[in-house]
């Protein structure tokens, strides 16, 4: 692992490793209060005659005051009654996922985004056309750029966006997806002298791959082709053609 | 509230029967009742209901909400108790002494029935001039206990009742003296302690007032509810957050002599207020806490949770234990030296309050393992090889969340060697490998899935450590399988930027891009 050395001195300075501590509290601390709670619930439970189950009851409702907690996804600030419910809203509002590259986002606004602005080679044309197609990332905005960086820049500027934030992260798919995708790629690649590309023109398809290499995945087609007549060896398309390509695929019949 | 129902019944007397009316309202007083209920109930303060000497039972408790009809009712014959006392407090012929009790005692009933007494309308109609002209030197007992018992229940009350309390503490503190009788003393000290509950403020007029001394000497008898009044208006007395008075109270004599019988021989419950006492002292006061280590308490309250299945009982004197191991350094370093039996009794009894059904229970002795857990590798040792383990992983299954984070701490330090300066921690790797092989990863990688700050950070801490250090490579593979990387991968978009980094660093670092190309 010696290629991971610099890495490694990065996770070395940045990483909060677990380090064993005692833990100690004050006797006021909330950490107490639940037996706190119980100590004056049980003190007077004889005297005001509380069953066993209003008692407890009454201390899931003072307790409940304490979990309350919101929601840390960006953007979204709901406020849930407890953790457990938490995970509910969570797979609920949070768990879009593209058919495309199965990445997950928190929002559908989101998830859009990312399909335009990874999987759609029309958005790509735009963008080569001089259109500002890179919408901002937060809901309400709506403001959009021209380019990935103007986008990250009003982010910073306008949202507070750390700088060290970035949409298009580099994906960490199953394994299963990653072997498909390699898979693919060597395809692609026995593939791609007899492949007829028929392209709009040469700039869109030179400017086309320049963009293709900046996208996510972990492999970078060095040909894209448009429309539905040649599909194959490509992998950036819209959802209903790569339907269409997927079915070609499994005919191209690969070694498993 | 209840006006608006009101109200809106008037408008449509048509629709409304008389029933419906009192139906209406009450439910329209269920709210504020309710939370006005939660909130008493989990006040430091009680109300006294029955007298020292045990009689008085001809008091039923009202359980029901009461109506404003009842509650104006009650208000009503409280302010003409009020009047009667006054002209009582003025009388001066035959028969004075017998008017004055009767009148308090009037005052008294009206002010110990109901779950919510009459205690605004008392002070308005004048009620504490008068009792604590009630409490001059010389009274005969029994107007003086009287005139406390009213006074306790007063100062049971809301912030700003108790408060209305000032003027009488002088006076309340004075009846503490040993000359006084036992039930007078007693009925003293309940106020005092719930005047002591209020909160800080009224604890420092109180201490200024030398409240301590008399209180701490009403702890030091065998027996008799005077012990355990005194203790527990102690325990609201000194629970700080200024450590001062938890100090003074150690240091007055006899007192650590009485806390050490009282822990062994004790009932059930005055031992529990004695354990409060504890409780406090030992999570402020450091000297109590050095005082305590050095006999024989620890000894004690072992004792007490392995004989004991009374939940007041186990509550504080788990939370000492826990406070105890957790303060001072010098109980685990030189008191419960791995191989003492001292050691071992400790770790099987907090594996008894691991297997209770009390929520309260199982997450605090599981606070207590994890600071047995922080220190030196032969406790590590011990607590790994013990019964306590295979509790704890079946906790971080199945327990509610609180419970999962402190048994997450435990499992954590069992795996990590004690730090010495600044560098990476050691793996312990025996235990790390024992301990996944268990089953614990799931567990964590829920944690890390969860809206607390503190138990993701948590979960992502044992999972750096897993990624680390499990043998040839398998870290990666494991924490994938149980979807670890889906878990890391929510941070992307979470708000807190710590975590994001921690998490996009392990991702980064351990699912690079060679990650399975081997596979």
């Amino acid at each position: 692992m010696a290629m991971l050395v610099d890495i490694d001195t990065k996770i070395e300075l940045g990483f909060p490793y677990w380090k064993p501590i005692r833990r100690r509290f004050g006797p006021e601390s909330p950490f107490f209060s639940s037996g706190n709670i119980e100590r004056e619930l049980l003190a007077k439970q004889v005297a005001l005659d509380l069953t066993e189950d209003e008692k407890h009851r009454l201390q899931n409702l003072v307790d409940e005051d304490d979990r309350e907690v919101s929601c840390p996804i960006v953007g979204c600030g709901a406020h849930l009654i407890s953790l457990e419910d938490f995970e509910d809203h969570y797979n609920a509002r949070h768990t879009a996922s593209c058919s495309v590259c199965s990445r997950v986002y928190p929002t559908s606004l989101l998830l859009s985004i990312h399909v335009s602005e990874a999987h759609d080679s029309f958005f790509q044309a735009k963008v080569a056309r001089g259109y500002a197609m890179y919408e901002c990332l937060v809901e309400g905005c709506g403001l959009k750029f021209k380019n990935y960086k103007g986008r990250q820049q009003h982010l910073v500027d306008k949202h507070k966006f750390p700088s060290s934030f970035e949409f298009f992260k580099k994906a960490h798919l199953s394994k299963k997806a990653r072997q498909k995708q390699q898979r693919k790629q060597a395809i692609h690649r026995s593939e791609e002298t007899s492949n007829k590309m028929d392209i709009e023109g040469e700039t869109i398809d030179g400017l086309v791959s320049a963009v293709s290499k900046l996208s996510t995945s972990d492999s970078s087609p060095s040909s894209i082709s448009f429309g539905r007549r040649n599909t194959r060896g490509v992998t950036f398309v819209p959802r209903a053609v790569q339907q269409e390509k997927k079915a070609d695929s499994a005919l191209t019949g690969t070694k498993q | 509230m209840a006006e608006d129902g009101l109200t809106s019944h008037r408008r449509d007397p048509i629709k409304s029967s008389v029933g419906n009316v009192a139906a209406h309202r009450r439910r329209q007083n269920a709210v504020a009742v309710g939370k006005e209920r939660r909130e008493s109930l989990v006040r430091a303060k009680r109300l006294c209901r029955v007298g020292p000497s045990g009689d008085d039972s001809d008091i039923p408790i009202e359980n029901d909400m009461i109506i404003d009809e009842e509650q104006s009712i009650l208000d009503a014959q409280t302010s003409s108790a009020v009047e009667e006392l006054k002209s009582a407090v003025a009388f001066k012929g035959k028969g004075a002494m017998q008017k004055l009790v009767g009148a308090l005692r009037e005052l008294r009933r009206l002010l110990s029935k109901s779950e919510f007494p009459p205690v605004e309308a008392a002070i308005k109609a004048g009620a504490i001039p008068l009792l604590v002209q009630c409490l001059s030197f010389g009274s005969p007992d029994e107007q003086l206990l009287e005139a406390a018992w009213c006074l306790t229940n007063i100062a049971a009350g809301k912030p700003d009742e108790t408060k209305a309390l000032l003027p009488a503490l002088p006076l309340l503190i004075a009846h503490l003296g040993e000359k006084s009788s036992s039930p007078v003393a007693e009925q003293c000290a309940w106020a005092l302690g719930n005047v002591a509950g209020e909160g800080e403020e009224l604890r420092s007029v109180l201490l200024s007032q030398r409240a301590l001394p008399p209180l701490a000497r009403m702890m030091l008898p065998n027996k008799g509810s005077t012990v355990r009044t005194a203790a527990w208006a102690l325990s609201n007395l000194i629970k700080g957050p200024d450590p001062k008075a938890a100090t003074e109270l150690i240091r007055v004599d006899g007192v650590l002599d009485a806390i050490l019988r009282h822990l062994r021989k004790a009932d059930e419950e005055l031992a529990t207020e004695v354990a409060w006492v504890v409780v406090y002292l030992s999570a402020l006061s450091n000297v109590a806490t050095s005082l305590l280590v050095k006999s024989d308490a620890l000894q004690l309250l072992v004792q007490r949770l392995a004989s004991s299945n009374s939940l007041q009982l186990l509550i504080p004197v788990l939370r000492s234990l826990g406070n105890l191991i957790a303060g001072d350094s010098h109980t685990i370093v030189a008191v419960l030296l791995p191989g003492y039996e001292i050691t071992a009794n400790v770790i099987e009894v907090l594996g008894k309050c691991l297997k209770s059904e009390h929520r309260v229970l199982k997450k605090e002795a599981a606070w207590v393992l994890s600071n047995i857990a922080a220190d030196s590798i032969e406790h590590k040792r011990l607590v790994h090889s013990s019964e306590a383990v295979p509790l704890l992983l079946r906790l971080l299954s199945t327990a509610p969340f609180d419970i999962r984070k402190e048994v997450a701490y435990v499992l954590g330090n069992l795996c990590v060697a004690p730090t010495e300066g600044n560098g990476k921690p050691n793996l312990i790797l025996e235990h790390l490998v024992s301990l996944v092989g268990r089953g614990c990863l799931p567990g964590f990688i829920d944690l890390v899935r969860s809206a607390d700050t503190e138990s993701a950070r948590l979960g992502l801490q044992f999972m750096e450590l897993v990624l680390r250090g499990m043998p040839n490579g398998e870290g990666p593979k494991l924490v994938e399988r149980e979807d670890g990387i889906d878990a890391m991968e929510r941070f992307q978009f979470h708000e807190n930027e710590d975590l994001r980094n921690m998490a996009n660093g392990l991702v980064d670092r351990y699912f690079g891009e060679d990650y399975g190309l081997d596979a």
